[in-house]
């Protein structure tokens, strides 16, 4: 996979209304723009332009259904974003508890001097 | 959950004036981060951290400090290109918040700007910055801190 799918994908879950629709379909199991309109408090047609653009990145995946197109969540793709993220959050986990330690070592080094 | 930047919050049973120092020194930062960091801890400065690669070069990145009020808030900039002024959209925006809970701090991190820049830096910037994390890094480095701030 090239890394600018990777980019794509990172802004696509990067807006609110994206992940909330996102959410929704999971809940749901699929959903159409109008149905998605009817739950979240934005305009039909741009609950469409936002599943054009998750359906670009493969995060959703739309099937004609009537005069509609109904959407299901990719879940493999979803869990391969939330991955990724999660990656840089551990890296964070990891810092923030060597600040913690140096700083309760200082802490007690000083107090056993005092 | 906000995918666009990354929170943490974790209590520390030192004091915020110490914690500040860790969190913003450079001698302290190569503890808990960055093997190499050139930088003053005040508002504007720009510096550099190094993070040591195979065969023994060194991968500098950028990083510029925003604002450093002790003993309770850091924050900086970091990854942007050379040449280019820290700005929204060229880097990643790190801020330290800390608070005194009793005799204890509590440190808030957010780290922002994944957003702005896309992924596949966030995830060039955290492979290279974190060759090392975890206890089998840090845990050898420990009496010699424990040594130096005694001193």
């Amino acid at each position: 996979m090239s890394v600018l799918v990777d980019d794509d994908l990172w802004s696509a879950v990067g807006d609110p209304t994206r992940r909330r629709m996102i959410d929704r379909l999971l809940a749901d199991g699929s959903g159409t723009a109008t149905s998605l309109a009817e739950q979240i408090p934005v305009t039909r047609q741009a609950i469409a332009k936002h599943l054009a653009v998750l359906d670009r990145v493969g995060l959703v995946h739309g099937a004609a259904a009537g005069r509609e197109r109904r959407y299901r969540v990719d879940e493999a793709r979803l869990a391969r974003a939330v991955a990724q993220l999660n990656a840089v959050g551990d890296a964070w986990d990891s810092r923030m508890e060597r600040i913690k330690r140096i700083a309760e070592t200082i802490q007690q080094t000083t107090e056993t001097k005092e | 959950m906000e995918y666009a930047s990354i929170e943490r919050e974790i209590r520390i049973e030192a004091a915020p004036a110490v914690v500040f120092e860790v969190v913003s020194s450079p001698e302290h930062l190569k503890q808990w981060w960055a093997d190499e960091a050139e930088f003053a801890p005040v508002a504007g400065d720009s510096g550099r951290i190094g993070f040591h690669q195979d065969g023994g070069a060194v991968a500098w990145e950028r990083f510029t400090v925003v604002d450093a009020q002790p003993p309770r808030l850091f924050s900086f900039r970091w990854t942007h290109a050379d040449g280019e002024e820290a700005a929204p959209g060229n880097s990643f925006l790190v801020v330290f918040e800390l608070e005194p809970e009793g005799a204890g701090t509590i440190l808030r991190m957010t780290e922002t700007g994944f957003r702005e820049r896309g992924w596949s830096e966030a995830v060039a910037a955290q492979h290279h910055a974190d060759h090392v994390s975890g206890w089998d890094f840090f845990l050898p480095r420990l009496p010699a801190v424990a040594e130096k701030a005694a001193r």
